[in-house]
């Protein structure tokens, strides 16, 4: 069974990629949703069977590291595995009403959909730092030129920008694996924190870690390294943004942080956590901030992602020079986090372009009286806020809470108030909106109505993303499964 | 266990499906919301009623699962917390009838009444949460579900309250949420538990202890809009009536005083609490808050907003009755978290009549009401003298049981604060009675509607009747089993073990 | 009548609130001020044929206790006697424009004042003390008149702060009882620590409704702006509960207390002795009936004041107390109602008038063989020197005296601007008829009623001829000083 599934988790996409290349947009919208199935099968499959098994590592195609690719199945790669299925599941089912198949380059969504797909499952899975190179290049490429599809000039600035940027984190981590790699002489991040556990001491490891974190952190868009985000996030299509501050920033931040959580407490220092922090502290509060200042609805979207990501990062500090317990909550609460932040997210920008779809117009105050004829999409976009705002019962909540405590069990209680305070902020932007929408303008309804699919897609997700925290003890119970060596 | 867990689940339920329905109800669809609407506040009402008298004797509902790693979700319904939901039970009813005549022909009806049951089902949960997580989490799904009732009408007055109703509640929620946390840190997941936890605990705690009750206090203490933290609920106010009702006499400000009363209760315990000396700050807190609302309540011209600082005013006699050390101040404290909701509840209903029906909303506006709307003045009346503590009315039994207490506990000042309070109750309130009764009206009403034969619409006439009659038997047959009185000696013999 | 009278107790209580139904429609507000004069019948039955009963209502307030004994009867008496010719005399007084409001005020009060009498539970006797007090404000305010407004806000604003001295100093005694019974009181506030706070603030509580100088300012005010039947009800009848309420809390023999004691029959004095300096300078009549009220509350509260200096005289004091308040009222009713009588055009039938209007004034002044000669002489009997020891006993007859004469001016001065104010011409049947009930029960009445125990009778004609002159005197010299003033008016 087991190997099915992983050929099936590997391949399809690749697959439906070659696929998708050539036909129009219409058959690449049938063959793309036949795919969806599949894949959204497969990545359930994989799931029940880690959750049953416990976790493994599994030699593509029967070739042991260090000769061949090693695939590292544990119960987080697998939850992420499911995530982006859901998450990609609705954004392409999304994009094939949503985008207009009369405009020629759209059919290039799908073949770059699909490498995106195969691209993240490749990072999920990945055990050694080359692959997850590999597969952080083909994201990223694809990410570009699903921005680009945009097709207008500021999308194609936006996207060389983003280019720019996303080579540039790649060569700094590259330059950062050739660093290990001369130490180590190994690639397999289980075989380099075996190597660190030994007590030798490697001089320029911890360089080619901060390199390596320095290049992710650019890619993941972390203060003050965010400014190709917003640009690029907000002007791409709403099923691509959604994608893009759903799953692809975090692909860079899993990087990180499983280098963290396997080299940090050797190779780290206390003030690289802190920076991190802090850098994450500020993206939070200066984040939420400057979404609250946007004029354009998808700009405060899509700075609510800068803001929201740095949260995420507060998993350096939390897990340095901790006890155990408090790295466990601090991990959970993360992971929490990027599932509830991926589902909230994709949900707001879905719902997003709906309201932009129907008032016409991409300016804030231009909602003034939806939440009279278009609630539905408006209460997504609401429900979706909530788990923004870190506001029960959301996976948002959830992830909070446990930060609050790994934060006061770590004793580094400065980052209560972060979290706290962005929060608060958080609130400030997503009622923002919300208020504009009650403010009662005179006339009549003249708002286009979207096709019931594209409204109750973002209504899945953000009760997803609302629901996630009643049901935060079993995922996370999948997620700390104990790992089998073999598999 | 089956029935019994799931009874309480049923009943956060009811409004919760009722809500869901609604909002995808198409706006013209009036009669099948209405026919949701009511038969949902009446399951509900059936259900806490079973509830209630399944508690009386002893049974105990319970619903808990983990949703976090060492963290409760919990649903119980214990004594306290069917008085709560009775409460809300009953005047979500009559809230409902009158919110359906009050909007009728206005639009957003669908979305109003969406959230309108959203919010009591968070009030629910507030009442049948089991610890402090899982209050916190319909804590902060009712100011949510409050926010777009408060901005219900969409002008940028109402926008401008909305966005100060949210400043205050959510920074509250913060801090209360901090406090969880460090309680959470310090002892675990604690069930609220009648008694409380901290009976014996050590010296290491008693440090601590008293810094998170500060938290979860003055996070609790922004709704129940406790002073210096009361700044959003004057401007609330400008929310359409029936959610002013709600607002003020269950929902939101009860929210905050009832977890005050968990917290103090079943968190830290009544003796705990007095121990650590927390209560003393506390009383005095209430005690300024009781006086410092009737006094602003002096100088309102606008109705809604003079009876705004009045539940500034009123709510804090719950917190004042908690404070007072002995368990007849507790009963009494409780006691008032009903007496002031129906009370409450009347002015409202009835000051929307006015605004409604003769188009009245300021005070010198009601020159001579009492002629032209009979009902409705016999009501607020009534309740108005409940207010200010006029015997055999609820709120005297409110005040008899707090001056009782303090008394008993050797607080003689508080009686001064009640007498206090109470005449400027008498200031503020009488001169409206005044002009209801015994001026004339000269000129014709600022925008009269004419209902036919009654006075005002049936939808309207009706619950604040109700709601008086129900102010009246509350006081006059205090000494009935299932009268509020009883069951917060009920709750209160639990809760001290006398 | 032992197993009626429950019932009774309640329907007496509960008849005033039944009648409110009336004011729901309209054929029954066209109906309802015909029943005013019925609803307190079922009262006076129970005042005056009723023996002790009592009636448990555990279901009310705290658990509620309504009862008859000596000293309510008294009070039932009275009070119903009042409100029932007044209600009588209303029939014809009223006028169209708000006439149900005004009914159903009147109705509200009564049933207040009622309910205070019989209730024994601290509770339902602070209820409808309240009920009294809060209703009685829309009688005070009916005319709506300037100055009936501004009386209004007087007795409002007096009333919610007596109603609050009440509220704390009931407060404070039954938390010390630990019992929500009336008759437990007494004996907690003597043994208090805090007994002056206490009796302070019931005194100045009750005091506010009896008219205790200093609290009274209300009083003048508001009796006279009242329709007047309810200036008849408010002086006579409602203005004793203050008096009940002093009855039923204070510790009177339980305790000796010879500075309250003092203190309150210097208040009396006062009382009786400034009202009437006050009354004389009065241009209206209810405004000199209205003074005279807060003279007559002296005299009592100069007793009152006695029974708290002397435990062991208090009970023979209060019964006196009680029986100058029956005979107190009912003349005062009397006397109110009569101010809104026009006279007839013919000078016999006006001097005829004259007489029956000044009879129960006389009576007020101690006029052998009146209700007040009795009332009168029973009190100079109980009031002797040599049973008492504090400091203001022996002044006693002095006050007494002083008082009589006091209250003969009044009495003048009212039959004066009576005269210059009165109108001519024909009464409605209905004045008639409440007036002339209201003078019967004032002159005969309280002949048949029973005499206390405690007191010696002095109903009998030898010892009115006894009394006579000691009666007599004060009113003659008031006659003869009223005489020379008259003179040198006149000459001026």
């Amino acid at each position: 069974m087991t190997p099915w599934l992983m050929a099936g988790l590997l391949f399809t996409p690749l697959a439906w990629a070659v696929l998708t290349l050539f036909p129009a947009f219409r058959l690449g919208r049938v063959l793309t949703r036949l795919g969806i199935l599949a894949q959204f099968l497969v990545a359930a499959g994989l799931w029940m069977t880690v959750a049953q098994d416990g976790g493994f590592y599994y030699p593509l195609g029967g070739w042991k590291a260090p000769l061949g690719i090693e695939l590292r199945v544990d119960g987080l790669a697998v939850t992420f595995v499911v995530l982006t299925a859901v998450v990609a599941c609705a954004c392409g089912w999304h994009a094939g009403d949503y985008l207009s198949p009369e405009t020629g380059r759209h059919r290039y969504f799908w073949p770059l959909f699909w490498f995106l797909w195969a691209g993240l499952n490749g990072v999920w899975l990945g055990a050694d730092l080359f692959n997850l190179y590999v597969g952080l290049e083909l994201i990223s490429l694809c990410s570009v030129g699903l921005v680009a599809l945009a097709g207008n000039v500021g999308a194609l600035r936006a996207a060389i920008r983003y280019l720019l940027a996303a080579l540039l984190g790649s060569l700094a981590y590259l330059l950062g694996v050739a660093l290990i790699y001369g130490q180590f002489g190994s690639l397999s991040l289980a075989g380099i924190q075996a190597l660190v556990a030994s007590a030798e001491s490697f001089p320029g490891a911890g360089v080619g870690l901060f390199i390596m974190i320095l290049g992710l952190a650019l890619k993941t868009a972390l203060f003050p390294l965010h400014g190709w985000l917003p640009p690029a996030h907000g002007i791409a299509k709403s099923p691509v943004s959604a994608l893009l501050s759903a799953l692809v920033v975090k692909a860079s931040f899993y990087i990180a942080a499983r280098l963290w959580l396997a080299l940090g407490e050797e190779l780290g220092s206390f003030v690289l956590a802190q920076a991190v922090g802090v850098a994450g502290a500020l993206a939070v509060i200066l984040g939420s901030w400057l979404a609250f200042c946007q004029s354009r609805l998808k700009q405060v979207v899509a700075y609510s992602s800068v803001a929201q990501i740095g949260y995420l990062f507060l998993l350096f500090p939390l897990t340095f020079g901790v006890p155990d317990s408090v790295v466990q909550l601090a991990q959970q609460g993360i992971a929490l986090q990027v599932i509830s932040h991926a589902l909230a997210k994709a949900a707001m920008f879905l719902a997003a372009g709906n309201l932009i779809l129907s008032v016409g117009s991409n300016r804030v105050e231009a909602l003034a009286g939806v939440s009279r004829f278009l609630p539905f999409s408006l209460f997504s976009f609401a429900l979706a806020g909530v788990s923004l705002m870190g506001l029960p019962p959301s996976g948002g909540f959830t992830a909070k809470w446990l930060l609050l405590q790994a934060s006061l069990a770590s004793g580094q209680w400065w980052w209560l108030a972060v979290l706290l305070l962005g929060g608060l902020l958080s609130a400030a932007y997503v009622f923002r909106i919300y208020r504009a929408s009650f403010v009662e303008s005179r006339g009549q309804d003249q708002f286009y109505h979207p096709p019931r699919v594209l409204e109750a897609i973002p209504m899945m997700l953000a009760l997803m993303s609302l629901c996630l925290g009643f049901v935060s003890e079993p995922v996370l119970a999948v997620m700390s499964l104990p790992f089998e060596e073999g598999g | 266990m089956a029935s019994g867990a799931l009874l309480p689940v049923f009943a956060l339920m009811t409004s919760l499906l009722a809500s869901l329905i609604i909002f995808t109800l198409p706006e013209d669809r009036g009669r099948v919301r209405t026919l949701v609407n009511i038969g949902a506040a009446l399951i509900k009402l059936a259900l806490v009623a079973v509830m209630i008298r399944g508690v009386a004797i002893g049974q105990e509902y319970l619903l808990a699962f983990d949703m976090l790693p060492g963290v409760e979700f919990v649903l119980r319904a214990d004594a306290l917390a069917m008085l709560f939901a009775g409460l809300s039970a009953l005047l979500w009813l009559l809230t409902t009838i009158y919110a359906i005549g009050y909007l009728e022909a206005s639009p957003n009806r669908s979305r109003f009444f969406g959230f309108f049951s959203l919010c009591v089902a968070s009030t629910m949960g507030i009442a049948l949460a089991g610890n402090l997580f899982t209050f916190f989490i319909f804590y902060e799904m009712l100011t949510l579900s409050t926010y777009p009732l408060v901005v219900h009408r969409g002008t940028p007055k109402a926008l401008r309250a909305g966005r100060n109703y949210l400043i205050y509640t959510l920074t509250g929620g913060a801090v209360l949420l901090l406090g969880i946390v460090c309680l959470h840190g310090l002892v675990g997941d604690l069930r609220f538990q009648e008694g409380g936890h901290f009976a014996g605990a050590g010296p290491e705690l008693r440090g601590a202890l008293p810094w998170v009750f500060f938290l979860l206090v003055s996070g609790l203490g922004v709704k129940a809009a406790l002073v210096p933290l009361h700044g959003w609920l004057p401007q609330a106010m400008v929310a359409p009536a029936p959610v002013s009702a709600l607002l003020h006499a269950v929902a939101v400000v009860k929210a905050g005083a009832f977890g005050i009363v968990r917290v103090v209760f079943e968190v830290f315990g009544l003796e705990s609490a007095q121990s650590m000396g927390l209560l003393s700050v506390l009383v005095v807190v209430a005690s300024v808050t009781i006086l410092y609302g009737s006094a602003m309540a002096l100088y309102q011209v606008d109705l809604k907003r003079r009876l705004a600082f009045s539940t500034i005013s009123q709510v804090s006699y719950i917190v004042l009755g908690l404070c007072l050390f002995g368990p007849v101040g507790a009963a009494g404290g409780l006691v008032h978290l009903v007496n002031q909701g129906i009370m409450k509840i009347t002015l409202f209903f009835c000051a929307g009549n006015y605004a409604e029906t003769l188009g009245a909303h300021r005070i010198d506006e009601l020159d001579g009401a009492g002629k032209r709307m009979p009902g409705t003045s016999v009501a607020f009346t009534i309740a108005a003298f409940g207010m200010i503590g006029a015997p055999p009315l609820a709120g005297f039994i409110t005040k008899w049981m707090l001056g009782i207490g303090a008394l008993a506990e050797g607080m003689d000042w508080v009686v001064g604060v009640l007498i206090l309070s109470s005449v400027l109750n008498a200031a503020y309130f009488l001169p409206i009675l005044h002009r209801l009764w015994f001026r004339e009206r000269t000129t014709p009403w600022p925008k009269e509607y004419r209902w036919g034969r009654l006075e005002t619409s049936v939808w309207l006439f009706w619950p604040p009747l109700m709601t008086a009659v129900m102010t009246m038997a509350i006081g006059v047959f205090a000494a009935m089993p299932f009268s509020p009185l009883a069951w917060v000696i009920l709750i209160v013999s639990r809760e001290v073990a006398l | 009548m032992n197993a009626v009278a429950p019932h009774l107790l309640l329907l007496s209580v509960v008849l005033p609130f039944g009648a409110l139904a009336l004011a729901l429609w309209p054929g029954g507000r066209f109906f309802y001020r015909y029943t005013l004069p019925w609803l307190p019948l079922p009262a006076l039955c129970l005042g005056m044929l009723a023996p002790d009963s009592s009636l448990e209502l555990p279901w009310l307030l705290n658990g509620g206790l309504w009862l008859v004994d000596d000293l309510r009867r008294t009070f039932l008496v009275v009070t119903a006697l009042v409100w029932s010719v007044s209600g009588l005399f209303a029939v014809g007084y009223l006028k169209r424009v708000h006439q149900t409001r005004f009914c159903v005020f009147w109705t509200l009060t009564l049933a207040g004042n009622l309910g205070l009498i019989v209730a024994a539970d601290i509770a339902s006797f602070y209820s409808f003390f309240a009920l009294m007090t809060f209703a009685g404000y829309g009688l005070v305010v009916h005319e709506g008149t300037v100055d009936a407004n501004r009386a209004g806000r007087i007795y409002l604003a007096m009333a919610v702060a007596g109603e609050m001295a009440i509220l704390a100093g009931l407060l404070m005694s039954a938390e010390l009882a630990d019992s929500a019974r009336l008759s437990d009181l007494p004996g907690a506030i003597a043994r208090s620590e805090q007994r002056d706070l206490i009796v302070l603030l019931l005194l100045a509580g009750f005091g506010v409704k009896a008219g205790l100088p200093l609290l009274h300012f209300w009083l003048p005010l508001a009796h006279p702006v009242a329709p007047t039947p309810a200036s008849a009800v408010l002086s006579g009848a409602m203005i004793k509960a203050g008096l009940l309420g002093w009855m039923l809390t204070l510790p009177f023999g339980e305790v000796s207390m010879p500075v309250w004691g003092n203190a309150l029959v210097l208040l009396g004095v006062l009382g009786a002795l400034g009202g009437a300096a006050l009354g004389l300078g009065q241009r209206r009549a209810k405004a000199v009936l209205a003074y005279s009220s807060i003279s007559q509350m002296g005299l009592m509260v100069l007793m009152v004041g006695a029974a708290l200096a002397e435990a062991r005289q208090a009970g023979t004091l209060l019964a006196v107390v009680a029986l100058y308040g029956l005979h107190h009222g009912l003349a005062k009713g009397s006397l109110f109602l009569s101010t809104a009588l026009a006279l007839p055009e013919r000078r016999s039938g006006r001097w005829l008038l004259w007489g029956l209007i000044a009879l129960p004034g006389l009576s007020l002044a101690g006029l052998p063989f009146t209700s007040g000669s009795a009332a009168k002489l029973a009190m100079k009997d109980v009031l002797a020197p040599p049973d008492y020891h504090f400091a203001m006993a022996s002044w006693l007859p002095a006050f007494m005296s002083a008082g009589a004469v006091a209250t003969m001016l009044l009495i003048l001065r009212f039959l004066q601007v009576q005269n210059q104010g009165a109108a001519r011409g024909d009464n409605v049947l209905c004045l008639w008829l409440g007036w002339a009930a209201s003078l019967l029960a004032s002159v005969l009445l309280f002949w048949v009623l029973p005499w206390p125990e405690s007191v010696p009778d002095k109903r009998w004609l030898h010892e009115m001829l006894a009394g006579a002159w000691g009666l007599t005197w004060p009113m003659l010299l008031a006659i003869g000083s009223a005489a020379v003033v008259a003179c040198l008016f006149r000459q001026r």
